[in-house]
């Protein structure tokens, strides 16, 4: 009668890992190039920062003839099973999404040297890894800009997923853009959490910005995955604004999302497959910033209304400004 | 600074913060008093959260969401009480397999509904439990952002009170004590322990599965993975903190709920490193335990499976 219990874990273990290395084994398609995906623990749904890298490999897997896997890693002691499972069935291409993954795929990508590895967000130095890095500062400054010019009660706010210096890119960089429009402005600035958790808490996101509307702000930037769904929620309560990251997040909320960050993933996956395809995989660190659109503000058929033309001008001036050099912006990971 | 974290949003903020706790600890608190332990609130909440989400998507009707939700919390708490009370199962293994499970569920359910891993799509503002308007906003915006709280927030109070007056007043809360304290003698007395016990478990469910169901269709408006992020394990340590009480442990979701309040606002006021803010809740929990609360005594057959003679 004891037996029911082995049976319920079992399951609740078959279940909760989804993509099990035998799904990883089954396709074996000739001599297509095989491309696995380790996305972050936010999950490829979370509208942002891993639903930017899904997209840049859906598109490549549409645009070649490639073999493609996924895994959503449910906890961090997930992934390394996930990338070394792809690195023995020999994927030629194994990306790891986010700063997290970086010592973990470094220790697999030196273990498989005849394997590319493409990291985001963080580098491994090795020969064989593609660390794509991005200048979130710079793309934060364009719509902290916009967020200040929108700006009516001298306060706008900043919610973080967690407290990282990747995330402090962000911060810092929102925060010299809205200084640059008006010099007086108060930033309010606040963290989801510590722990990897921090992406996936909508319900404390929505409470840290329903802080600080009540301070004062009337835009909110957020960069907190999931959780910064709750900001949107939040911004919708309150009738106030929100700025989306990573992916375009304007369509989420309309009207109550001022613009989004983008970080264009998606553009960055997609040209790492297109060399491996053409047998052209380089390794090393890639950057992209605003000089080749890796970085960028989102305007669209959501937000055109929000923002005027003038706003517009300015800000595209800022970035001719900053790719030029006549306007620096602090990357807060280098110091 | 001092006025910044001190002010009536915070109050309404630890409301908000406090309501899903309270309500999942009191679900726990049946089921616990029953001698069932019930550490898988954090998996009947997930349950709640996203079966809420899902049902609201289809039917654009958060109130139908929320039943469906309590629905959600009863199964998954007969999962817990097939396993526990039948088959005598291990009540810690059991209760961890049930959050497991629905770490898991969710993301399978919402690839095959939707096509996403984990994720609902969000709700209009129109389809999420709507703010009861007792207070004007424009002419008293203290009263309004105090009481002017979700449904959900008063029915909390009222299930604690209802607790209390089932627990220590009615036969059957008589006859729940009993079956945790002594099965052996609530069985001669004719009192059905499997009854009782899978009682206990179902309410749990229920009130668990709405605690997660505020959650996803009342602060928020969608589902995401694990967006408990552990406010099950929270519950349960309040229940534990608040010795087995119904107002002891709304008493302990409040504090933590304030805690977590005053965290909030401290962020980026005072001058102390987020990494300790943030650990605020947690040593002010670990301190009220340690000084305050000298003994908590469980209930003295928690744990232990009903063998009938």
């Amino acid at each position: 009668m004891n037996r029911i219990l082995p049976l319920l874990i079992i399951l609740a273990f078959v279940l909760s890992s989804g993509c099990t290395t035998r799904d990883i084994a089954a396709e074996s398609d000739g001599n297509k190039i095989k491309v696995g995906i380790v996305f972050d623990i936010g999950g490829k749904d979370d509208r942002s920062f891993n639903a930017a890298a899904n997209v840049g490999v859906q598109r490549a897997k549409k645009d070649f003839p490639i073999v493609l896997r996924d895994v959503e890693p449910g906890d961090p002691t997930s992934i390394e099973p996930a990338l070394r499972a792809f690195a023995q069935y020999g994927y030629n291409l194994i990306t790891g999404v986010g700063f997290a993954q970086g010592p973990i795929l470094k220790q697999v990508a030196t273990d498989y040297p005849q394997l590319h590895f493409v990291l985001i967000d963080s580098v491994a130095d090795l020969p064989n890894v593609a660390s794509l890095l991005f200048k979130e500062h710079e793309g934060s400054f364009l719509v902290g800009m916009i967020a200040a010019y929108k700006n009516k009660t001298g306060t706008i706010g900043f919610v973080g997923g967690m407290d990282i210096p990747l995330i402090h890119k962000f911060a810092t960089g929102y925060e010299e853009g809205a200084r640059y429009v008006n010099p007086k402005i108060r930033v309010l600035k606040n963290y989801v959490g510590i722990t990897d958790a921090a992406w996936n808490n909508p319900g404390k996101g929505r409470e840290l910005a329903n802080s600080q509307y009540e301070q004062g702000a009337d835009v909110i930037f957020q960069a907190a995955g999931n959780s910064g769904l709750g900001v949107f929620d939040a911004a919708e309560a309150y009738n106030k604004f929100a700025i989306g990251v990573d992916a375009n997040q304007n369509w989420v909320k309309p009207g109550h999302i001022l613009t989004s960050m983008l970080k264009r993933i998606d553009n960055a996956v997609y040209s790492v497959v297109q060399d491996e395809v053409a047998g052209k995989f380089k390794g090393g660190v890639h950057v992209y910033g605003l000089e080749n659109n890796g970085v960028d503000y989102a305007l669209d058929q959501y937000n055109r209304d929000l923002i005027p033309a003038w706003v517009i001008e300015k800000v595209d001036q800022a970035k001719r400004d900053i790719i030029e050099g006549r306007i620096k912006v602090t990357d807060a990971m280098v110091q | 600074m001092f006025r910044d974290i001190f002010n009536y949003t915070l109050i309404a903020s630890t409301i908000r913060l406090a309501t899903p706790l309270i309500l999942a600890s009191t679900g726990g608190l049946f089921s616990e008093r029953s001698g069932v332990i019930n550490i898988a609130l954090e998996g009947m909440m997930l349950a709640g959260a996203f079966t809420a989400a899902v049902v609201t998507v289809f039917t654009a009707n958060p109130w139908i969401g929320l039943l469906a939700a309590v629905v959600a919390g009863v199964l998954v708490a007969g999962i817990h009480g097939i396993a526990t009370i039948n088959f005598r199962a291990d009540q810690v293994v059991s209760g961890t397999a049930i959050n497991i499970l629905f770490l898991g569920v969710p993301a399978l359910l919402s690839g095959a509904l939707f096509a996403s891993t984990g994720a609902t799509p969000q709700l209009p503002r129109d389809q999420v439990l709507p703010d009861l308007l007792i207070f004007d906003a424009q002419s008293s915006p203290m009263l309004a952002s105090i009481f002017n709280q979700k449904p959900l927030v008063y029915f909390a109070v009222l299930v604690v009170a209802l607790s209390v007056y089932i627990l220590k007043r009615t036969r059957f809360g008589l006859r729940l004590r009993a079956v945790g304290e002594n099965p052996e003698a609530a069985d001669t007395a004719g009192v059905s322990v499997r009854g009782m016990r899978y009682s206990g478990v179902l309410i749990s469910g229920a009130l668990a599965a709405l605690g997660g169901a505020y959650l996803s269709i009342g602060q928020n408006s969608l589902f995401t993975r694990n967006m408990t992020a552990g406010r099950g394990f929270i519950a349960l340590a309040a229940l534990i903190f608040g010795k087995w009480d119904p107002i002891g442990a709304m008493l302990a979701c409040i504090l933590f709920g304030f805690a977590e309040a005053i965290s909030i606002r401290m962020q980026g006021t005072v001058d102390i490193p987020n990494q300790f803010i943030q650990m605020i809740p947690y040593i002010l929990t670990m301190v009220f335990l340690a000084g305050l609360i000298r003994r908590a005594t469980p209930p003295k057959s928690l744990g232990i499976p009903y063998v009938k003679e």
